[in-house]
């Protein structure tokens, strides 16, 4: 408790520094970029960075827990298949949101199933689920489904708030919204943390860890559900590489976001922050005329000094073990 | 002590047993794949750069680090090299490929050590910076092969092809390194335990940045060949890379939390792959159905290990009493 004091009482965190260094670019855009604040581009990047963040929040849950999970892309791509298979039949878009977090929720527990019950680290158990993922999508269609009718594409193309606004931006709100609250207040977020923190106290101090990384597998299944959905929706035609490439934007908009990969820290709000960041990158820089080929150096760059600069105020506060000279040397 | 090896199933053993058993079945089916042509050419030939790069991956993961770069510091040193060979020549591309594998692995390393991030979330984001920075130098377009790096990719040597010499010589050198040097033992006691190896008067910083500027080094190597065997290669070309060398390495049966493994399981692991690959597309198998016995094959043996390693656990239960704590605390 006196931390979670001393954390309101200084305003200078991670995430502070963070929405700084976002404003700063916006400011920038607005001066040297001409055209970048248009409605159309604006409603473009809100419905990219919609489905990016409803998923990233996800991956923000599990890797507090210490795991992680390279199956997403994989796993995306699965799931926008499969609900395109359904979608050629005709069903509106309230039936195929809960089937495509139902199928979501269904992978992701293979993979925390996998995790807890066989004691594997989950880079490794998630990068073998991913090519069982990978192999069994075009063995079921042959390259992609198209020509889907318009109750599929509903969302991309009809449902707008005031008539421009993306519906997809609704509902990341108000995923995020819920998410922002239950990492916050929830018992069940608490022991995210702990988990994170150190598993073995947190099984001692009572909590059922297995239970409770299949769980939270299983949440953010149904987000990587919910942006399967909002993916697949975007045009008449899915394709088997939907998702591709997608779990490394997620796990860098977590990473730059503030959470520490080795767990047990991290908010939503940074993560609120960083996928907003990486979401710009790439329409940013057209609209600067700066070639689109360098928007992955760029975004490398960003998350690396960003890592980087956050290490070294880290570096300061942990409990470094200083080593004498004379032993390094005696060692020789 | 003696007693104890008489009835000791080691994963290794396992896992050679498995390729066997793969081989034979493979075999069985279509006589083709036994012809040693098919065998040396296309069978070795396509795993070489993979099963190249898992060897340094292999010393970098028992010592609890990982790489996730490795395909992108490859494809970028394979970029620089080819756009330097167009201006300046062979000899020149040669220094800046290899080079650019020092520099990035020399990144990589320095971040790691002096900066105290963790090695997955560094590689991560070079791994964005290589792969965009030769997207941006190469203008997104492909990059051609020189006359060296042809020269790697595509002549033999004694009816054998040169890459698959230099991959044996390579398997020596760093079988030798870590099984009977003292560096080798060090990247154990690394991986067991970080910080009582820095007690025992370890530079462990020093180790860690020479082994990522080795897997730097080697990929530089690996992009000759790359190169050369595929005569024109693109920016995106090493992301699934990454993913196979570590897959290889952890069939092999190193743990991903360091401490354990040996070079030998990666060579099984590695002939295991290479014998899938080419046996299935034998056997007129699609690729996709390929992806899904990877998986199957990497699921399998991970359940292997975990269930010869818990064994393991019990017989010396206090020697690797150490292990998972360290393993908690990651």
């Amino acid at each position: 408790m006196v931390q979670e004091k001393k954390r309101t009482a200084s305003f200078l965190t991670k995430e502070f520094y963070l929405a700084i260094f976002l404003l700063a670019v916006l400011i920038f855009l607005w001066i040297f970029a001409k055209g970048f604040y248009t409605i159309n581009n604006i409603m473009s990047i809100l419905n990219t960075y919609s489905y990016t963040l409803i998923a990233a929040i996800g991956m923000n849950m599990i890797i507090i827990t210490s795991n992680i999970d390279v199956s997403t892309g994989a796993l995306v791509s699965v799931v926008c298949l499969a609900s395109a298979a359904i979608g050629k039949l005709g069903l509106p878009f309230p039936v195929l949101l809960p089937a495509a977090m139902v199928m979501g929720i269904i992978l992701s527990t293979i993979n925390g199933l996998f995790i807890t019950k066989t004691k594997i680290p989950a880079i490794v158990a998630t990068l073998a689920t991913t090519q069982i993922f990978q192999g069994v999508l075009p063995l079921t269609t042959e390259g992609s489904i198209y020509d889907l009718p318009a109750t599929f594409t509903w969302l991309a193309f009809e449902a707008k708030l005031f008539g421009i606004v993306p519906a997809s931006v609704l509902m990341c709100l108000i995923i995020t919204v819920i998410a922002l609250f239950f990492m916050k207040y929830s018992r069940f977020s608490k022991k995210l943390y702990a988990i994170g923190n150190n598993q073995h106290s947190a099984r001692l101090a009572g909590i059922n860890v297995e239970k409770t990384i299949v769980i939270t597998y299983a949440i953010a299944g149904a987000l990587f559900g919910v942006t399967a959905i909002i993916i697949a929706t975007a045009g008449q035609r899915v394709t088997t590489t939907m998702g591709s490439g997608l779990e490394m934007t997620l796990i860098a908009s977590v990473i730059l976001g503030g959470t520490s990969t080795a767990g047990g820290s991290g908010k939503v709000i940074g993560t609120v922050i960083g996928a907003l960041i990486l979401c710009i990158v790439s329409p940013a820089i057209n609209y600067l005329g700066i070639s689109p080929n360098w928007s992955d150096a760029i975004k490398g760059a960003i998350i690396m000094i960003s890592v980087v600069v956050g290490a070294f105020q880290q570096v300061k506060k942990k409990r470094v073990i200083q080593i004498p000279k004379e032993v390094l040397n005696n060692g020789k | 002590m003696a007693n104890k090896k008489k009835f000791k199933v080691t994963f290794n053993m396992l896992l050679f047993l498995i390729w066997i058993l793969i081989f034979i079945g493979i075999a069985a089916t279509s006589p083709v794949f036994l012809s040693p042509s098919y065998l040396l050419n296309v069978m070795l030939r396509n795993i070489i750069e993979i099963g190249m790069v898992a060897l340094p991956m292999t010393l970098i993961i028992i010592m609890g680090g990982i790489d996730l770069s490795v395909g992108n510091i490859m494809i970028l040193a394979a970029t620089l090299g080819g756009l330097a060979a167009v201006t300046y020549g062979s000899a020149v591309a040669v220094i800046v490929t290899i080079l650019t594998g020092l520099v990035c692995g020399l990144i990589n390393g320095l971040v790691i050590v002096k900066a105290k991030i963790s090695p997955m979330v560094t590689t991560l984001a070079t791994m964005y910076l290589y792969l965009g920075i030769s997207r941006g130098i190469s203008k997104g377009s492909s990059i051609y092969s020189f006359d060296f790096a042809t020269t790697m990719g595509t002549t033999s040597l004694f009816g054998i092809p040169v890459q698959v010499w230099i991959y044996v010589l390579l398997v020596v050198i760093f079988t030798v390194l870590l099984a009977k040097t003292t560096l080798g033992r060090k990247l154990y006691s690394i991986g067991l335990n970080e910080n009582a190896t820095q007690y025992a008067g370890i530079d462990v910083g020093k180790i860690k940045i020479a082994m990522y500027i080795i897997c730097g080094l080697i990929c530089a190597l690996a992009s000759f060949i790359w190169l050369g065997r595929f005569t024109s290669i693109k920016f995106d070309a090493g992301t699934n890379f990454n993913m196979k060398v570590i897959t290889i390495v952890v069939l092999g049966g190193t743990s991903i939390n360091g401490g354990i493994g040996s070079m030998i399981g990666t060579i099984i692991g590695t002939l295991i792959i290479a014998t899938l690959n080419s046996g299935l597309t034998v056997m007129n198998i699609p690729i996709d159905v390929q992806t899904i016995v990877h998986g199957s094959v990497l699921i399998v043996a991970l359940i292997a290990y975990a269930v010869v390693n818990s064994r393991a656990k019990k017989k010396k239960l206090i020697k690797i009493e150490a292990a998972p704590k360290q393993v908690a605390s990651m």
